[in-house]
């Protein structure tokens, strides 16, 4: 009898496309809606996930993201040098500086000062982040590392060359290389540099150590080294890469109205998604009435034509979903390859699929229903009439 | 056709392109280690510091009493110079000069001195025994013309006027007597004590500022302090030149030409041993709960993270001091402070400098 | 044999009971209160085997009712309603369900064909419901289109035949399961006079068998004369029965007993 639903259901070619369409429709609005939620949500963390090589990140106790900047005293480094599980721990600086170009215009840049000894944080050689020129090259004096979408930014299609000039705090700085980093929220360039370096090319300020970055020794989980960490300093805040990824996202989506609006997009297309795909089965359905009509009159029972119908729903629902994240998955892989002054947002997880699936789910689930409850409440003495 | 294959294989395509872009999506990039390795915690459980290399001895900066133009400097950096050894020396004119007035006024005194010393002078005294003599003659001479008018007024001779001009006389010679005699005992008797103390004082006056002057003149030339060995017996004094401590120059602030003041502080020759080196720990007082004074612990030069020095114990400065920024960055206040604790380091020949700074690592038990 | 004679004690173990449907006091009330209409009224009556049984009379008399209700596809208010042995009455409606399947072939006025299927898989349809492997369901109904003369046709769709051949496609799906009542609403009424006599002549020849009773709802005056029996309804009551005598012999002589 599958086979009697799905010839049922293919044989309406119009209608069949119809409820395709709302479903995929539907399911690419959800998916690339939310995968650009994702994306400008992920963006915000791109720091957190651009500086690596350590396990944890010490911060004031009140910082809220990463770039809710609370400096700490200097001597804070020693203190969780000093805690129990600690492989080792460096310094870093982030914050905003103002950078004042050759032409004299001002621009804000986010500055990234890394330990000087170890150059933990700087652009991932490993992963091929760092573009043009060496890591060494932050020893030398006053130089920087610029990412790509700065230069970009700044120099438009101008090829990469070292040795532009820029100057913060009346302190000259010299770009000695390009780096690869993670689209931001804020847009502004990013530069690294060393530790002593960036605090020079900030005004001066009463404590200047932003983040502490530390390694968890062998045998014990970076959790654990948070709570040690936190427990044994007291007025610290250590969280994990993942730990602030999440708190970083979850103050943006406390505090802006970003959410709200995706998610009223994202609801506006399930909406119009079940409006679509609902309609057009439930309309399906009302036409094959008699046929189910018959089929009820020829003994075939409720739970089966439940069966038939939801394979039907199921059938639409899975081409729907797949043609419809198919399309948002394209939407993105164009997107990122179009735009490339700007640091796209656009983040595909399988998170996006799942939601999109689940929401498919239930819009086909209420389609099927709709019609569903027009075929079981159906007399079958209807066919006499 | 198209609805019953072409439809679901799109589909199919499609979806499977969507989990490609989100397995890229979802990749974790490989894990990634810092350019330099970190190096590890040498201990379980740790204090940790910055410290600063210092000579045993810490910083010796050598200063001036006295403020004034450079003339010359006799040593250079890294010298070793033995103790009371000339360091540098200030220009003297002013003070040679006023030595020199200073000495000839103790010249002065002293022949004064001297003078009163060598009193009666022989030539005044046989003047005044003739007077004495002289004296006596007279006498002699106005009695005997008394006794003659006395015999006359006796033998009523005589007027009664001239025997009373003869006594007369008499008390007169004998009173001018008693003068000479008493002028003559005068010049025999020499100066009076109280002037030749007095003069004496003078001169030992004149005698001390010229050994004032000289020992200003003395400041001028700064010279090596003489110090005790580590370790020595310190109730032997003078120190004998076997526990001195031969130093070394760490740093020359100064050439001659260059006006020096007395400003404390300033380190014009900065001068250290040269055998072993210590460190100086700062221990954040948050942390000074975790530290057992003691215990071992290792030094890590930055930039080294290979490099691990051992350390030894020496002592803990009792005073909590503010925390000095080591970061040599913005001039920073200070809100915290910090317990300073002495290591010393265990390696024979470290390449370390003194002022070079370390991470140390101090081990809390576990 | 006659009909009327039937007695009750029917037992559903006798392979062939004499009567094919027998119903006792069948009354039928749409509604509550003020809406209440009869539909059916006190019906009695007993219908036996291998006869082709024409239901007549005038809209709204309530044969449709009768049908649905012999069909088992309404309850009857009150009566019992006895149906190839069963009652259905007392059936269980999952039960009655499965025995409309095994046991009763339809055909509508309306043909009722699924337009996405081609006539053999049409005409396979029951004996899907029934599990059957499609391949062989699908043997099973060629055979039985060419039974009803539609040979060339069993790849057709539905919009792809005429009012009669379609509705021949619905007789072969009728009868695919070999059903032991067949049960026709109307089977002529949207056909032309000689499609609904050929209609009319399938069922009499293919479908009416000694061990089938087969109930055709018709109003159409034309086709009476195909009938065994004919009942008349009015009002919702049974008018009369009438055995059509020339017919009664030909069908005598076809039922063994």
């Amino acid at each position: 009898m599958n086979w009697v639903a799905l010839k049922m259901l293919m044989g309406d070619k119009a209608k069949y496309l119809g409820i395709v369409f709302g479903v995929s429709f539907a399911a690419l609005l959800m998916a690339q809606q939310s995968a650009i939620f994702c994306g400008l949500m992920r963006n915000t963390t791109s720091q957190i996930r651009d500086i690596q090589g350590a396990d944890l990140w010490v911060m004031d106790r009140n910082v809220q993201f990463v770039d809710d900047t609370k400096p700490l005293s200097e001597n804070a480094l020693y203190r969780v040098r000093g805690v129990e599980g600690v492989q080792w721990a460096v310094r870093l600086y982030k914050g905003l500086a103002r950078a004042r170009l050759d032409d004299g215009n001002f621009q804000q840049v986010i500055l990234i000062g890394v330990d000087d000894a170890t150059l933990t944080g700087a652009p991932a050689v490993e992963q091929g982040k760092l573009l043009h020129g060496k890591l060494e090259d932050l020893r030398r004096p006053d130089a920087v590392i610029m990412d790509e979408f700065g230069w970009r930014y700044l120099y438009g299609a101008e090829p990469f060359a070292p040795g532009k000039t820029i100057e913060m705090n009346d302190k000259r700085a010299v770009v000695v290389g390009l780096a690869k980093c993670n689209p931001t929220f804020q847009t502004f360039p990013i530069l690294y540099c060393t530790y002593t370096q960036a605090v020079k090319y900030v005004p001066q300020e009463r404590k200047t150590l932003t983040f502490v970055l530390a390694k968890a020794a062998d045998g014990v989980t970076p959790e654990q080294l948070c709570e040690r960490i936190e427990q044994q300093t007291g007025d610290l805040r250590a969280l994990t890469d993942e730990q602030f990824f999440w708190t970083t996202i979850g103050y943006y989506l406390k505090r802006t109205g970003i959410p709200i609006n995706f998610g009223i997009t994202v609801a506006l297309g399930f909406f119009v998604g079940c409006a679509i795909a609902g309609q057009t089965f439930y309309l399906f359905t009302i036409e094959n009435l008699k046929q189910f009509g018959s089929l009820k009159a020829m003994g075939v029972s409720n739970p089966r034509l439940v069966r038939m119908i939801m394979l039907q729903a199921l059938v639409v629902g899975t081409i729907g979903y797949g043609l419809g994240v198919g399309g948002a998955a394209l939407f993105g892989y164009v997107f990122e390859r179009v735009v490339t002054n700007a640091p796209p947002a656009f983040h595909f997880p399988w998170q996006v699929l799942a939601l999109t699936a689940g929401a498919v789910c239930v819009i086909i689930t209420a389609s099927a229903a709709v019609s569903l409850r027009r075929v079981l409440f159906l007399e079958p003495a209807v066919v006499f009439r | 056709m198209l609805t019953r294959y072409l439809l679901p294989v799109l589909a199919v395509v499609a979806f499977s392109f969507a989990m490609i872009q989100m397995t890229k999506a979802q990749q974790q990039p490989p894990p990634v280690n810092p350019p330099v390795d970190p190096g590890k915690s040498p201990f379980g459980k740790q204090v940790a510091g910055a410290g600063i290399v210092e000579p045993e001895t810490e910083n010796i900066s050598v200063g001036t009493h006295v403020p004034g133009v450079v003339r010359a400097v006799h040593v250079r950096v890294n010298d070793r110079v033995t103790p009371g050894a000339p360091l540098f020396e200030l220009d003297d004119r002013q003070m040679a000069a006023e030595l020199a007035v200073r000495q000839s006024m103790r010249d002065s005194a002293a022949a004064q001195l001297a003078k009163l010393e060598a009193m009666p002078r022989r030539e005044e005294l046989p003047p005044l025994e003739a007077k004495v003599e002289e004296a006596k003659a007279n006498v002699e001479d106005k009695v005997r013309l008394f006794e003659r008018a006395k015999r006359e007024i006796d033998t009523g001779v005589g007027s009664g006027e001239t025997f009373d001009t003869r006594r007369m006389g008499v008390d007169v010679a004998k009173a001018q007597l008693r003068r000479v005699e008493a002028e003559l005992d005068l010049t025999r008797a020499g100066a009076w004590k109280f002037d030749t103390a007095v003069a004496r004082a003078t001169l030992t006056q004149a005698q001390a500022q010229v050994d004032q002057t000289k020992t200003e003149l003395e400041r001028l030339r700064v010279a090596a302090p003489r110090i005790r060995k580590p370790g020595a017996d310190r109730s032997r004094e003078p120190i004998p030149s076997s526990d001195l401590l031969e130093l070394r120059v760490l740093q020359v602030n100064v050439r001659p030409g260059e006006y020096v003041g007395a400003t404390p502080g300033q380190a014009i020759i900065v001068l250290g041993t040269v055998g072993r080196l210590h460190v100086r720990v700062d221990i954040d007082e948050n942390d000074i709960a975790r530290f057992k004074p003691g215990v071992g612990g290792t030094a890590t030069p930055r930039g080294e993270p290979g490099t691990r020095l051992p350390l030894s114990f020496v002592r803990v400065e009792p005073y909590v001091i503010p925390k000095k920024s080591l970061t040599g960055g913005n001039t920073e206040r200070v809100d915290t402070r910090v317990l300073q604790v002495i290591y010393a380091i265990d390696v024979p020949n470290p390449t370390l400098y003194v002022g070079q700074q370390l991470d140390v690592s101090l081990d809390a038990g576990g | 044999m006659t009909a009327q004679l039937m007695d009750k004690s029917v037992h559903s173990e006798l392979r062939v009971p004499h009567s094919a449907i027998a119903l006792r006091g069948v009354t039928k009330e749409f509604g509550t209160g003020d809406t209440k209409t009869v539909a059916l009224a006190d019906i009695n009556i007993d219908l036996p085997y291998g006869e082709l049984v024409l239901l007549v009379g005038p809209s709204g008399c309530g044969k449709t009712t009768l049908i649905s209700v012999v069909a088992g596809l309404l309850d009857a208010t009150r009566g019992e309603v006895e149906v190839l042995g069963e009652n259905l009455t007392r059936m269980g409606n999952g039960r009655k369900v499965r025995f409309r399947g095994d046991n009763i072939g339809f055909v509508f006025q309306q043909y009722n064909l699924l337009p996405a299927l081609t006539a053999a898989e049409n005409a396979c349809v029951p004996l899907l419901i029934a599990g059957w492997d499609r391949k062989k369901a699908v043997a099973k109904a060629k055979e039985l289109l060419a039974a009803v003369g539609l040979k060339d046709r069993l790849n057709s769709y539905p919009n792809q035949l005429s009012g009669g051949q379609q509705q021949r496609v619905a007789i072969a799906r009728a009868l695919v399961h070999e059903p032991r009542l067949l049960v026709c609403d109307e089977p002529t009424a949207a056909l032309d006079a000689h499609s609904g006599r050929t209609v009319m002549d399938l069922i009499r020849k293919v479908a009416v068998q000694p061990d089938r009773a087969v109930v055709v709802v018709t109003h159409d005056s034309r086709v009476y004369d195909f009938g065994d029996r004919i009942v008349s309804m009015a009002d919702g009551r049974v008018e009369s029965v009438q055995r059509t005598e020339d017919r009664a012999q030909e069908t005598e002589g076809r039922v063994p007993h």
